[in-house]
């Protein structure tokens, strides 16, 4: 009696080891920064030698969209362009200009300091995510041709810069 | 109250929202741990495509100042279909390793793409 229970719990121990070594164990870790494209943007042409996102220029802004789970670990850096990464050939000097602001937050209270902070480089601008939540940055884009020539005809594309950078 | 009041309308754009274009990459800090070869260390990172305008992401490991520390992966180049992920296993040499600050995937635009404007993404993850 006493050697057929031993059996039976050494048996049921045993397919507690082969159950213990089969069970796997999953895990999602999300992602902390996300960057979303939430309008890629185009270029109006309001004359034969400015291309602009502007509105008022037929255009519209880049706007990128950054989603934190993690408070005070990213810097979001968003650079405007300064050249096209395809275009026809230019042999005329360009005049770049670009500018990013913040366009929306969704933390008033954490995140309203985000524009007055920024750091300015140039074309880059660097904001400090202090505060979970999303904010929405809008990136404006204008180019000119020197002495008042004609863009040629062709298609064109500018490369906004949107970086997630952990501190 | 209001700070879960705020998270919850937090939660609520992100779940609406979760269709639009991203592009994710986890960890957020990297650890380096010696590989199955001498002198070499390893560390993985997974890199999300919700980007249906872009396949493919460069991956580069760089120091403080953001200049290149040569490593090795299977591509530098990887191909990661939309809302699919991929898991990239990176080594440096140990002479390299503590000079290693930052681990960033960057997403690569197809040159007919039809955009006048398009957006470039580099997440970049910190060496603990």
């Amino acid at each position: 009696m006493f050697k057929k229970l031993s059996a039976v719990m050494l048996g049921a121990l045993a397919s507690l080891n082969v159950l213990a070594e089969t069970a796997p164990i999953h895990a999602f870790v999300e992602s902390r920064c996300i960057i979303q494209t939430d309008m890629a943007g185009t270029y109006g042409n309001p004359n034969a030698y400015t291309l602009s996102t502007a509105a008022e220029d037929g255009g519209d802004p880049v706007v990128i969209r950054f989603d934190v789970t993690l408070a005070d670990s990213y810097y979001a850096e968003i650079t405007a362009p300064q050249e096209f990464s395809t275009s026809p050939i230019i042999n005329e000097v360009m005049t770049w200009e670009g500018d990013t602001t913040v366009k929306t937050v969704s933390d008033a209270t954490g995140m309203g300091e985000y524009e007055t902070n920024k750091v300015e480089l140039g074309m880059l601008d660097r904001y400090d995510l202090i505060a979970t939540g999303s904010t929405w940055f809008e990136t404006s884009s204008k180019v000119a041709l020197g002495g008042d020539k004609a863009f040629p005809g062709g298609d064109y594309t500018a490369l906004v810069t949107a970086e997630c950078i952990a501190k | 109250m209001a700070k879960l009041v705020a998270v919850g309308v937090f939660m609520v754009i992100v779940a609406f929202s979760w269709n639009a274009a991203s592009h994710e990459m986890t960890p957020t800090y990297f650890k380096m741990v010696p590989s199955h070869v001498d002198n070499v260390y390893r560390t993985k990172v997974n890199v999300y495509n919700r980007r249906n305008d872009i396949k493919y992401y460069e991956i580069g490991v760089f120091d403080a100042d953001f200049n290149p520390i040569p490593f090795t992966s299977l591509y530098r180049i990887v191909k990661v279909d939309y809302l699919s992920e991929v898991n990239i296993d990176i080594y440096i040499r140990s002479d390299a390793v503590n000079k290693a600050v930052y681990i960033c995937s960057k997403s690569k635009l197809r040159k007919n793409i039809k955009f006048l404007t398009a957006v470039a993404s580099r997440i970049c993850s910190k060496a603990k």
